[in-house]
């Protein structure tokens, strides 16, 4: 068995950290436009807004059933062979495009099981003493249904930041393909993807810690 | 309002209009950055052959060379949607390629070459590829020269997008495919234990592909141009002296 190289890894860790911003803001952007997204379909889908609701059955239905990258190849690759202005979309905007309908698809079947769970004697209740229905979604239900999403859809945020690792192939130079054209230059391979690994796994578990936050802050009315 | 719509308007000829100005005096090129020694990274520099030539080659033409790096399976795909200008790594003219793209003269000569694990027996030569599994990379043209040899239905082939070298070191794979004048670097440089399988079995010419358009075809004129003095003042053969420690720059 070869020596591990920790001399190499060390030195490959601020070169690798240079490449992490992007890949935050890969996943922060795109989890920002899908949340948006996700929330208005999520409402289409539970007021069964007519031709809204049929559309957004099929938008769901299609990127939730194809892969992650082949959304990519098509928005980056395939759509400036139709049409050749859309050339103009560069790999980032690709990346953003694909990871925010990939996941606001997902998102927003949770979204909306959260708003469905809530229990209906909420909403009887906060009828009867005159509530509007603006008033129930924004006092009664949104909360309420917040506090069941908030853990799947921070698992969803910590997927995309792990499926930004996708960029490469699209010509982004996030973490993911830095660390790959460091491993071919040195070939030291188990070295360069334990770094990158490590890099991943350290980001999310600040995420886990945010998330106990705020799960114990939005727990609180229900602890005695 | 009449001034909004008009600055609106004038804000996206300008974003519309920005790939068109970065094409004048700039040339776009893609290549992997996973291909030693052509083109690789150490410590966030990109480096290697093709980067030294197309440097010469962007300051004899009085450009800048801007590096598009994605992964190989990618960069036709960037080339073909007109988000790069033409693909420095090693790319072999062959027919198909020709219906697609116009090739600059070729650059590089070579041929290629069997690699095995060092001490395998079984593979000596690329007659012996036989009932075995082969590697190469994706999209590379060493695949279809292993699919036009008679025997080709009695071999396995397997591509990869990187690290085939690592793969046949580890004995997942009985042998890869590549470019002679790569693999014997890699066998020098790296801390493979790897070793070629006799001669090389198929001479390849590379070359830089360019979009068959009246740009495309303006702009491999003048590549070939700086090419010829290039080769000429005696450029290349330093450079490829200087990776290689040998001319593969001449056929």
């Amino acid at each position: 068995m070869d020596v591990l190289n920790v001399e190499y890894m060390l030195g490959l860790v601020p070169v690798l950290l240079r490449y992490l911003p992007l890949t935050l803001q890969l996943a922060g952007i795109g989890m920002v436009l899908a949340l948006i997204l996700a929330c208005l379909f999520a409402v289409v889908r539970v007021l069964r807004i007519p031709v809204l609701n049929q559309f957004t059955i099929v938008f769901i239905s299609f990127f939730r059933g194809t892969p992650l990258l082949v959304q990519l190849f098509l928005f980056y690759y395939g759509l400036p062979q139709l049409f050749s202005a859309l050339t103009v979309i560069d790999g980032i905007t690709a990346t953003v495009m694909g990871l925010t309908m990939h996941f606001s698809a997902y998102m927003a079947e949770s979204i909306r099981a959260a708003i469905v769970g809530v229990d209906r004697s909420q909403t009887e209740a906060a009828l009867s003493i005159g509530m509007t229905n603006g008033q129930l979604m924004r006092r009664i239900v949104l909360p309420q249904a917040t506090r069941v999403a908030l853990p799947t859809l921070m698992n969803y945020f910590i997927d995309m930041i792990k499926a930004t690792s996708l960029a490469f192939t699209l010509g982004v130079t996030e973490l993911m393909g830095a660390t790959q054209k460091e491993a071919a230059g040195s070939f030291l391979y188990f070295e360069a993807f334990i770094v990158a690994a490590l890099m991943y796994w350290i980001v999310v578990e600040l995420l886990s810690k945010l998330q106990n936050y705020l799960e114990t802050r939005l727990n609180k009315a229900y602890n005695r | 309002m009449k001034t909004l719509l008009i600055n609106t308007l004038l804000i996206i000829s300008l974003f519309a209009g920005a790939p068109a100005l970065a094409q004048e005096n700039s040339l776009r090129v893609g290549m992997s950055g996973q291909y030693f020694p052509f083109t690789f990274v150490e410590q966030d520099k990109l480096k290697g052959f093709e980067v030294d030539v197309m440097n010469a080659l962007g300051k004899e033409m009085g450009r800048d060379i801007q590096y598009e790096t994605a992964n190989f399976s990618g960069l036709f795909g960037m080339l073909q949607s007109g988000r790069i200008d033409t693909v420095a790594n090693q790319i072999t003219i062959t027919d198909e390629r020709k219906k697609a793209y116009v090739f600059s003269d070729p650059y590089v000569y070579d041929g290629a070459q069997v690699v095995t694990k060092k001490g395998n027996t079984e593979v000596q030569s690329v007659e012996d590829l036989k009932g075995k599994t082969v590697a190469v990379n994706l999209g590379s043209n060493f695949e279809a020269l292993l699919t036009e040899l008679p025997y080709a239905d009695q071999i396995t082939i397997k591509t990869y997008e990187s690290n085939l070298e690592r793969d046949t070191a580890l004995g997942r794979v009985d042998a890869f495919v590549m470019d002679r004048v790569s693999a014997s670097q890699i066998i020098k440089d790296k801390p493979l234990p790897l070793e070629l399988a006799g001669p090389t079995f198929s001479q390849i010419t590379n070359a830089y592909p360019f979009h068959d358009t009246e740009a495309g075809r303006s702009l491999r004129d003048e590549v070939n141009k700086a090419l010829a003095a290039l080769r000429d003042n005696g450029t290349l053969t330093t450079i490829s002296q200087k990776w290689f420690g040998t001319d593969i720059t001449k056929p």
